[in-house]
């Protein structure tokens, strides 16, 4: 009962969130709704580039507006892989998430030297630089046309292949993966490594004080959120056989920042639920108006203005108002270094 | 073959004139309110699809020429007020903000203006020799615009009493509050007078550049460069960069494909932010 009221029914909604996934691909096709087995796992995939902008943000206070760079890095790893040396679904992943990782090692070694502003302008320049390249260099990458190929295996023993055009094990297949990063996520901002993200976040100079490498800290933070969007992009890569360096072009990474600031930034599935509102938004009023972005940009203004903490802060605010005369008490004596605004009151927090 | 240098640096010249223009504006912005405004090209965008829209419905691009950014000041009045004074306690957020305001604009000149690029027919015909080419005579007098417009701005900041209160709130906004300075005002005709700067920027450069919705995307990094270069927050250095790397990426563009051009002026970039994260300039003019 330590949790008090709040944790419980943080962690009813997750297993309620855990099955709703889980039925998605048998419930949506009998009601009708086949098409939006897709869209949801385009939600689960996007959602990836949304976390790993939240890991920068959120947990180490560095704004990231290059993330599409990584993504774009885990989408070629993936597809040329495929192409090239015949790689299977788990091959090609690794493929480019290492790709990703690999670029993130280089790209923040020099990034993470400067902060605030001029991080999130560099991180532009970088990602823009390569978006160029890759848009000129055609014959490595397609440029805007891209590359495709046929759907690869997911498994392939004992003479039974599926592959991912069986669409039950595409969507099990990004689920898995996605949630098995949320859980790798959830045990990192909890552990030490977690705190001391958080430590450098609240003050830099405190936390070098009490003996945290603050350049390594924030090193570490942004080589796993560019595996993070090598992940998504590779899983996008498969998702439609595809990759174009297009997505890596700035709007990309603006958007993931959109949807992990609406989502609430600094919570664990926060950018899950703004990924998940606004690709739904954007598909409801798309079938509607054809300026349907001017919609999505609009809501993406009036949530700034109303609800700077996002879906998550929202729903901190109503389960606060809903438990406070119980769980107040019981949840103010937390860690000294926890950060004010952490995965406290979210689905899977404390 | 030198021909082709000389002919594509004077298009650098020219283009970075009108580029130092609109990155001016983002100078301004970003150093009076702290934020990155995002939707910057895009407002350039809207005064090249205004300076378009009015010459053809009054005949006359010289009015297009003073309307627009007088309109531009206005859009610019009413965007602080509504969407950037709200948020500007969270400067991060800003970010987000003005993405979202990036959005709106586009979608909504497509809306109204469609998706079709454009030409615009240059207000003044004919060509000049020049260094033994033939150079279109509205390039020159766009420089010239831009230049002017450029000199006008520094003598405003430098001069009238609006110039130095906006100087005195970019310096200290706290004592510029106690000296009675009306600080959320002068932070209004601020963002105004960028947002006029770009829809000027975008009149000028209308009838040499093509005239779309998405004409913004690209020129919102070379803003951003020539910001950064110049030293963010330095306006003269702003300048500066603007006409420099705009000769630059001519002149590589003659030896090599735009492209790379692109990269290099990225790369140059890259470096002035992790060893002179000041700019280029810094220590020069102050």
């Amino acid at each position: 009962m330590s949790g008090g009221a709040a944790a419980w029914i943080g962690r009813g909604g997750l297993a309620l969130l855990g099955a709703a996934l889980l039925a998605v691909p048998f419930v949506l096709p009998e009601l009708g709704y086949g098409f939006w087995v897709n869209i949801v796992t385009e939600i689960l995939i996007w959602s990836l580039l949304a976390a790993s902008v939240n890991l920068l943000f959120g947990y180490v206070g560095l704004l990231s507006f290059g993330q599409a760079l990584f993504f774009g890095f885990g989408m070629y790893g993936a597809t040329l892989a495929v192409i090239h040396w015949e790689a299977g679904f788990w091959t090609g992943l690794l493929a480019g998430t290492l790709a990703a990782t690999a670029m993130a090692a280089v790209a923040g070694a020099l990034a993470v030297r400067l902060t605030w502003h001029y991080f999130a302008i560099i991180t532009v320049v970088f990602s823009l630089i390569f978006y160029f390249a890759a848009m000129s260099n055609k014959t490595l990458t397609g440029g805007d046309d891209g590359l495709s190929f046929s759907a690869p295996a997911v498994f392939d023993m004992a003479g039974v292949t599926v592959t991912l055009a069986d669409p039950l094990a595409q969507y099990f297949s990004v689920l898995g993966v996605v949630a098995a990063c949320y859980a790798i996520m959830g045990v990192v901002v909890r552990s030490p490594l977690g705190l001391a993200f958080a430590a450098v976040r609240e003050n830099d100079r405190r936390a070098r004080l009490i003996g945290i490498d603050v350049y390594r800290t924030r090193l570490v933070a942004f080589v796993l959120a560019g595996a993070l969007a090598g992940v998504s992009g590779a899983l996008f890569a498969f998702f439609g056989r595809y990759a174009s360096a297009s997505y890596m072009v700035y709007h990309v990474s603006g958007e993931a920042v959109v949807w992990a600031i609406v989502g609430g930034i600094g919570t664990l599935l926060g950018p899950l639920f703004g990924t998940a509102l606004l690709i739904v938004f954007r598909e409801l009023v798309s079938t509607v108006w054809e300026n349907y972005l001017f919609a999505v940009g609009g809501l993406t203004v009036l949530v700034v203005m109303f609800a700077p903490l996002g879906l998550a802060g929202l729903w901190r605010g109503a389960l606060g108002r809903l438990t406070a005369p119980r769980a107040a008490p019981a949840e103010a004596p937390a860690d000294p270094v926890a950060p004010s605004a952490d995965a406290r009151a979210v689905p899977g927090g404390r | 073959m030198s021909d082709v240098v000389l002919a594509l640096a004077i298009n650098g010249l020219v283009w970075g004139l009108i580029i130092a223009l609109i990155a001016l504006g983002l100078s301004i912005i970003f150093g009076l309110l702290d934020i990155i405004n995002v939707a910057h090209g895009d407002l350039f965008m809207v005064g090249t699809v205004g300076g378009l829209a009015v010459t053809v419905a009054t005949g006359s691009f010289w009015l297009a020429l003073v309307l627009v950014p007088v309109l531009g000041f206005v859009l610019g009045l009413v965007l602080e007020r509504v969407v950037i004074r709200p948020t500007i306690r969270q400067a991060a957020l800003t970010i987000v903000t003005t993405f979202g305001l990036s959005m709106m604009l586009q979608e909504a000149v497509r809306a109204t203006y469609g998706a079709q690029p454009r030409r615009m027919a240059p207000p003044i015909e004919g060509t000049v020799p020049l260094f033994g080419i033939d150079y279109d005579v509205y390039r020159i007098a766009a420089a010239l615009f831009a230049a002017l417009a450029l000199a006008g701005f520094f003598l405003f900041l430098q001069r009238t009493k609006l110039g130095t209160w906006i100087r005195a709130v970019r310096h200290d906004p706290e004592t510029a509050t106690a000296l009675g300075i009306p600080v959320a005002r002068i932070c209004g005709i601020t963002f105004a007078l960028g947002t006029a700067m770009a829809a000027l920027g975008g009149v000028i450069a209308a009838p040499i550049t093509t005239v779309e919705f998405r004409t913004g995307v690209d020129i919102l990094p070379f803003c951003f460069m020539a910001v950064v270069i110049g030293g963010l927050g330095n306006l003269q250095g702003t300048v500066a960069a603007a006409v420099l790397l705009a000769v630059m990426e001519g002149v590589v563009t003659s030896v090599s494909d735009p492209t790379v051009a692109r990269i290099v002026s990225l790369a140059v970039m890259s470096g002035v932010l992790l060893f002179r994260p000041h700019g280029l300039f810094a220590g020069a003019t102050r």
